[in-house]
């Protein structure tokens, strides 16, 4: 909310919408208008809110199982459409509200009760996957760091085009050892990069816990199409024998 | 002798043409004032393969197709077998084909209609021309026929030049060749087939599924999200140029979840949406639909229909979707279900649905099918259109206002995403009046009986269907199943055993009050629909909106009900064609 009065729009001008999961309780935690949808369906939600509301700012946001796994498609399309959006996931590397079951995001050796040992499957890099898939503002925050986090969303906002804003979110009750970050989360040294291929090396190459913009690159919006040339008399005329 | 119809099969292997022989066909006659239907028939493969172009023209309208075809019109042989059976030819039939088209189909062949052989391409032209330019017997087959039925020069001259649009004049010059060997060739004939005089007027050349995109337009859809499936990707592609042009938008999802909730969110956003698809990207989206009813947000669904389950057959029709269209999902998730009764009906139940989704705030499902669907057809032009209707919008007092309030009237009022001070958010979770997520029993129990009142209160008026005739035996039908239904229906009242049909605009909430008025005095009540589990006829007798004893006609797609079968059913099978 204080990145959105930084931003300088009333509540009303705000639409905020997520999936399923803990994070995605937070359309009903504002003023503005928002939409609580089905499991992994925040992004396409939000991209047909956006195309016909430009004046809008659409914010979807979600959790690193609505996002990257049943979701994981429409993130990966999402990136490509770039449409002027942010989509912030909070990624606690858990399944919280089904009381903890591995996610993408999940280290491979974590064990549960429903994976006794761990998954043994490496783990998803969201970073890496929304830069190849063409995401154009890719950038890590955390919530035990707010006033970095509140810039990078006042950023990510503020971005002509999609911004993707991966937000580490530890889950106190499933994944306790994720209150150790508090210690080692770090800034990245590294300025952002306008290079695709360097931002994707950095992503896969740095430590976890850096904190920062990896990737900003402006590009234009839209194919800009025609204006309206038709009218529904012309159409129907189409069709006269 | 003239007469007053005539069918004709155009059939080839992939590349041959059919389809454009019947379309250049069906154009000529139409500009000449006839009335005309062309449906088209497939192969294993929907592009690059076997396609026959079934074609009807009349000096009236015309909706079924024939009990047998009196043409048909073999370009080669190729692997017209694939399909051959599925073509009612009888010994009353003509099978002309081209002379160097290969063997005979043998499912052609013992149907024992009278074969002759024609030359259809020029002897003139050199292997390489046939290589680079084709034989191009289609054009001489829709220049021989359109020649036999009476089709003038100029009108088929005309209709060529339209399907050839901007294309390089040694192409055009090619085709018109052609087409004056095929003109040149039925002259040498000495059976004809022509049509009575045609009675010119006002009307339309349109498919089922440019109608429905028509109908939508003009209700005032101007998003559409969707991903490409057979049978309904055409409508799709007649309506993405137009609708841009008209200043909405279409986006390719990329998939059918995806299109459903784009579509959600561009009407959450105040847009008229709509997506299209047919049966599996229904089941695909049919999670999103209680999403729509539990939010109460406006969205059409255009579902094509074809054959299932599963991927099942694309490219032919059945009508097995009723029940995911009415209860697909989990939960209690009301909606409405809407179905066109003809090519020409899909352009008011098109642009219905648009406004009833709108103010009801609920997904409308159209069931259209594939024979509707890609049914090219003459259609009379109606002044007739739906009351026009929108979504309320006005919150009335910000202090007050309630997005999901449980008041007398349980449809409520939706303010648009930008209105200052009425900040609402759409749930799929059990919400209260005020949008905040609850599992009360009773604030439960309140807004599903707000959502459920909403639906059962929809009152179609006149549009909930039709009657047609006035027997004591009735045939309760909806979509394409009508038109064969109506014109078994006018045989047997011709023959003396009065048969009324009684067509279903509106599946559900089912129109029960409508429907036993239409049925006041019948004796006898058959259920005609084209699935195996009889979807139709259970739905509305566990409805009790039929009598006891109704009795069900249902069967299997692909191949359309014909009018003779229908009569048959009834116990009639020795009344004709006329």
């Amino acid at each position: 909310m204080e990145a959105f009065s930084i931003v300088g729009r009333p509540p009303h001008e705000i639409a905020i919408v997520s999936g399923i999961g803990c994070s995605s309780r937070l359309p009903a935690y504002t003023k503005c208008y928002g939409f609580h949808g089905v499991h992994g369906r925040a992004l396409p939600f939000s991209v047909g809110l956006k195309m016909v509301r430009p004046d809008l700012e659409v914010v979807a946001v979600g959790g690193d199982g609505d996002g990257y796994s049943i979701g994981g498609n429409h993130f990966m399309h999402a990136c490509r459409r770039n449409i002027d959006m942010l989509y912030l996931v909070m990624d606690n590397r858990v399944y919280g509200m089904t009381k903890g079951q591995p996610s993408p995001t999940t280290e491979g050796d974590w064990d549960s009760q429903i994976a006794p040992g761990g998954t043994g499957l490496p783990s998803f890099n969201p970073l890496a996957v929304g830069l190849a898939a063409g995401a154009n503002f890719v950038a890590r925050g955390y919530v035990g760091d707010p006033i970095g986090l509140t810039n990078l969303i006042v950023e990510g906002i503020q971005f002509k085009g999609f911004a993707f804003l991966e937000v580490l979110s530890p889950c106190a009750i499933f994944r306790p050892e994720e209150i150790g970050w508090k210690a080692r989360a770090h800034s990245r040294k590294k300025p952002p990069s306008a290079d695709r291929a360097t931002a994707i090396a950095d992503a896969l190459n740095e430590d976890e816990l850096g904190l920062g913009v990896f990737f900003r690159r402006e590009q234009a919006i839209d194919v800009k199409r025609e204006k309206s040339t038709l009218t529904l008399a012309d159409i129907e005329r189409s069709f006269e024998i | 002798m003239t007469r007053s119809s005539i069918s004709v099969v155009f059939a080839g292997s992939g590349g041959a043409g059919a389809m454009t022989a019947g379309a250049i066909f069906l154009q000529a006659a139409a500009r000449s004032g006839y009335y005309g239907m062309m449906t088209q028939l497939f192969g294993a493969q929907v592009r690059g393969g076997e396609a026959a172009a079934l074609v009807q023209l009349s000096i009236g309208p015309i909706e079924a197709q024939p009990d047998c075809y009196d043409l048909f019109v073999a370009l080669d042989w190729g692997k017209i077998e694939s399909f051959a059976p599925e073509i009612p030819l009888s010994e009353k039939s003509i099978v002309y084909h081209a002379k160097d088209g290969g063997a005979i189909a043998p499912s052609i062949a013992k149907t024992k209609a009278r074969m002759i052989e024609i030359e259809m391409t020029d002897p003139q032209m050199t292997a390489l021309e046939r290589a680079l330019r084709g034989k191009r017997v289609n054009i001489f087959a829709a220049g021989f026929v359109g020649t036999l039925v009476g089709l003038s020069e100029k009108s088929l001259k005309e209709a060529l030049a339209a399907s050839l649009g901007r294309k390089k004049a040694d192409v055009v010059a090619g085709n018109e060749k052609a087409l004056a060997a095929g003109i040149a060739a039925a002259k040498r004939q000495t059976e004809n087939f022509l049509l009575a005089e045609a009675n010119p007027g006002k009307r339309w050349l349109i498919t089922g599924n440019q109608a429905i995109a028509l109908g939508t337009l003009r209700g005032g859809v101007r998003f559409v999200a969707c991903y490409p499936i057979t049978p309904a990707t055409d409508l799709v592609e007649w309506l993405s140029p137009v609708l841009q042009k008209l200043g909405g938008k279409l986006v390719l999802g990329e998939d059918e979840l995806a299109s459903i909730n784009m579509v959600l969110g561009a009407s959450f956003g105040g847009t008229p949406a709509m997506t299209v698809t047919s049966g599996p990207g229904l089941s695909l989206m049919i999670e999103t639909i209680g999403l729509a009813v539990a939010a109460e947000v406006p969205a059409v669904l255009i579902d094509v229909m074809r054959g299932g389950p599963s991927t099942g057959i694309p490219s032919k029709m059945e009508q097995s979707d009723i029940n995911l269209a009415v209860y697909g999902g989990h939960g209690d998730a009301p909606r409405i279900v809407i179905a066109p009764m003809s090519v020409a009906d899909c352009i008011c139940t098109g642009e219905w649905a648009v406004y009833i989704a709108e103010a009801h705030q609920t997904p409308v499902i159209v069931l259209s099918d594939q024979l509707l669907g890609q049914a090219n057809e003459v259609i009379e032009l109606t002044s007739k259109r739906p009351a026009a209707a929108t979504r309320r919008t006005d919150g009335g007092d910000p202090k007050t206002f309630k997005r999901y309030a449980i008041g007398p009237d349980p449809v409520t009022p939706m303010p648009r995403p930008g209105t200052p001070g009425f900040g609402w958010v759409g749930d799929g979770l059990t919400h209260n009046e005020i949008c905040v997520p609850v599992s009360s029993a009773s604030v439960h129990a309140a807004q599903m009986k707000k959502r459920a009142d909403k639906i059962a209160r929809f009152e179609p008026g006149e549009l909930w269907g039709e009657c047609w005739g006035n027997g004591d035996t009735a045939i309760v039908a909806f979509g394409s199943s009508l038109a064969p239904a109506r014109e078994a229906a006018r045989r047997l009242t011709a023959a003396g055993r009065p048969v009324r049909v009684v067509g279903l605009r509106v599946i559900s909430p089912a129109p029960i009050a409508q429907l036993k008025k239409a049925l006041a005095g019948t004796k006898r009540v058959v259920v005609l629909e084209q699935n195996l589990g009889a979807q139709l006829y259970h739905y509305l007798l566990g409805l009790k909106a039929l009598p006891a004893d109704a009795e069900s006609i249902a069967r299997t797609g692909p191949l359309p009900f014909r009018p003779a079968e229908i009569a048959a059913h009834l116990g009639h099978d020795h009344v004709n064609s006329s």
